[in-house]
């Protein structure tokens, strides 16, 4: 039983950065991405690539990983970021659709659709660890970073471009940049997570970065709150043991439980957000209409 | 559909009733835990319930022969066919069940679990996939499956032999529409015949108009499809369609029900394991017969891989008991490489060092929605 719930427990540590590193975008910075899946799986190959080539040091195939995934996010979201919304729900949903083609194409970096297989599993300082451990660290520094920026004038600014972007601009901020920085710390924290994903799975392949992947981590972090430090973990949790609760119920069939888990899902999302709009944790005047 | 429904009835019923079916001997001990990794929702839930079925028969048939000690019983968990959902549902099975011994399905669900299994020791069975990349994943990784490029070569000189030389191939891009390509591009010139084009599809794909179209410019005599899962239907419907009117050939993951079904698949031949249901021997006959009792339908490739799967565990599991030895993933890949042949659904099954089972095939068609062997 300890090993299935440190599994969990790591698969969840890892999660809560996905979430978290997201909040930072959607929450904080109002940018709504639906490809946070793309630097999730950047972060997994550069990871599992120096795990393979180099030296399975978890460190080092994390800083790998969130270079590759903050650089790379730069470049995308520069052009993207001059347009707002739901255009740019639209231009990274087209980023993950063509990020998924690349990843099954780019055989020698990736594996394609067979996947890299055979990486080893996390060490540090040439010592073997356990993933929860280093993941839980990194979710820490993540979010001690997060609370620290977000008390700054970077963090002021990115709620101020999020509640009102012409009026931000209008006031001299440089919002092309900070939405760029806000962008780049989401995926580079979105890189570290992949990193840490490939340690612990020995395995990856592009089935784990699909569109699928990016929607579960957005239904987190909307469930936990949006622009909250600690909404997206609850959801994040939430998502990840409501499957692992149900598959022990015994009045569920076992053979059933894909079925339930998926009208529970449903149920559960739309419930939240009748009475719930702005998540578990969010302020409970957000979102609802008034008449 | 409501077909399907009445399978899953029966197979539920199945499992449900399972566990009680046995001697009284057998009852009386804690049961053997057969972990099942099959996705059970999502697109590809048809495999699910065939792989099940085939599984729980074979459950049914040692409980009731009482031939192990302790019953057997299987404890499903649904992946649907996603590698992070399987490393949950494995770590489950290792840790919390304690399973003896796991079956596994797709290509990318096995490479992901055989890292757990191989330490905790467990014996991880793949019926289904047919990807060569799953050979020698693990110790414990054993592949009770032909895998698909030895099918491809036993297609080839038949093809040969019928004037079907010029080979066009639609192939999905992955490992297995590549292992499948590489084998037509030295094997068929070397059987005498030309591949005359290669056209990949996405897994994804569910047009097909624009493929249909290139092979029929390259005029062939046959055209070879490597896919699987919800698109292989739908590739025979858009060629025949769009007027590719040659012999359509493949292997045995088009022995599923959503195929033989589609009126376009009539003629379609493919590979798959030799397995003669009515003049075969007992094992076979037995298996064929109480399928066919309980689902009211012929029992496909699928349903013969994890009954032989369930089976072994069976036969291995009772030679680690004559010899009072534990029931552990060690022990049975000892008793296994010890043995080698064991008598299975559709004759001997040999396995080699890596537990790669090696089984007769035969070429079958379809004809009226059955399946006849032709070679």
């Amino acid at each position: 039983m300890t090993a299935y719930l440190t599994n969990l427990a790591s698969l969840g540590a890892i999660f809560c950065i996905l979430a978290a590193t997201l909040n930072v975008a959607v929450g904080y910075a109002g940018i709504f991405s639906v490809a946070h899946a793309v630097f999730f799986g950047l972060g997994a190959y550069a990871g599992a690539q120096v795990s393979l080539l180099l030296v399975p040091d978890a460190l080092l195939a994390m800083l790998a990983a969130a270079l590759v995934s903050g650089v790379l996010s730069l470049c995308l979201a520069l052009p993207a970021l001059r347009v707002r919304g739901e255009y740019f729900v639209a231009a990274s949903l087209g980023l993950q659709m063509m990020a998924v083609t690349l990843f099954s194409e780019a055989k020698t970096v990736t594996g394609g659709i067979g996947g890299l297989t055979g990486i080893p599993g996390p060490r540090l300082f040439g010592v073997e660890v356990s993933t929860l451990p280093v993941a839980l660290g990194a979710l820490a520094v993540i979010l001690l970073a997060t609370a620290l920026l977000m008390r700054s004038s970077f963090g002021r600014t990115l709620q101020a471009i999020r509640d009102a972007e012409s009026a931000a601009e209008a006031l001299g901020k440089n919002v092309a940049a900070a939405k760029a920085l806000a962008v780049a710390f989401a995926c580079a924290g979105a890189g570290v997570a992949g990193a840490l994903f490939a340690m612990h799975m020995q395995f990856v392949n592009v089935e784990s970065f699909t569109l699928d992947q990016s929607v579960l981590i957005m239904a987190m972090v909307i469930i936990g709150g949006t622009g909250t430090l600690w909404g997206p973990l609850v959801g994040a949790v939430i998502l990840l043991s409501l499957p692992a609760g149900l598959a022990f119920l015994p009045f569920i069939p076992s053979t059933e439980v894909g079925a339930v888990q998926q009208v529970i899902y449903g149920l559960a999302m739309t419930l939240l957000m009748i009475f719930r709009p702005a998540g578990l944790v969010g302020d409970l005047s957000r979102g609802k209409s008034h008449a | 559909m409501s077909g399907m429904n009445s399978g899953r009835r029966a197979l539920l019923g199945g499992l449900a009733v399972a566990p009680f079916v046995g001697s009284a001997r057998a009852q009386s001990a804690a049961p053997y835990i057969v972990g099942t990794l099959f996705p059970m929702s999502g697109p590809n839930a048809e495999y699910g319930s065939v792989f099940t079925a085939g599984a729980a028969l074979a459950i049914q048939h040692i409980n009731a022969d009482g031939i192990l000690r302790r019953p057997v019983r299987i404890q499903a968990e649904d992946t649907q066919a996603l590698p992070q959902q399987a490393v949950v549902a494995m770590n489950k099975l290792v840790s919390v069940d304690h399973a003896h011994y796991v079956l596994s399905a797709f290509t990318a669900v096995s490479k992901a679990v055989a890292p757990v299994g191989d330490r905790a020791r467990t014996v991880m069975v793949n019926g289904g996939a047919v990807g060569p990349d799953l050979s020698g994943l693990s110790p414990y990784f054993w592949n009770v499956i032909p895998l698909a490029h030895l099918e491809t070569q036993a297609l080839l000189p038949f093809m040969i032999q019928r004037g079907l030389k010029r080979v066009a191939l639609v192939y999905v891009d992955d490992p297995l529409g590549d292992a499948i390509l590489g084998i037509l591009r030295t094997s068929l010139p070397a059987a005498g015949g030309s591949l005359v084009g290669n056209f990949s599809v996405p897994r994804t794909a569910q047009q097909f108009a624009p493929v249909a179209a290139r092979i029929r410019q390259t005029r062939p005599d046959a055209v070879y499809i490597a896919s699987f899962g919800a698109q292989q239907s739908q590739i025979i419907k858009q060629l025949r369609d769009n007027g590719v009117s040659q012999p359509l050939v493949s292997y045995s993951a088009m022995n599923i029900d959503s195929v033989r079904n589609t009126p376009e698949a009539e003629g379609l031949i493919f590979t798959t394991q030799s397995t003669d249901f009515e003049g075969g021997d007992a094992v076979t006959r037995r298996f064929a017969t109480d399928f066919k009792a309980q689902h009211n339908a012929d029992p496909g490739t699928y349903q013969v891989n994890y009954y032989n799967a369930v089976r072994l565990f069976g036969l291995l599991a009772q030679s680690l008991e004559r010899e009072n030895a534990e029931v552990n993933g060690e022990n049975l890949r000892r008793v296994l490489l010890a043995q080698r042949e064991f008598d299975l659904v559709g004759g001997k099954g040999r396995f080699d060092d890596l537990g790669n089972m090696s089984a007769a095939l035969q070429i079958t068609e379809i004809r009226g929605g059955r399946l006849v062997k032709i070679g």
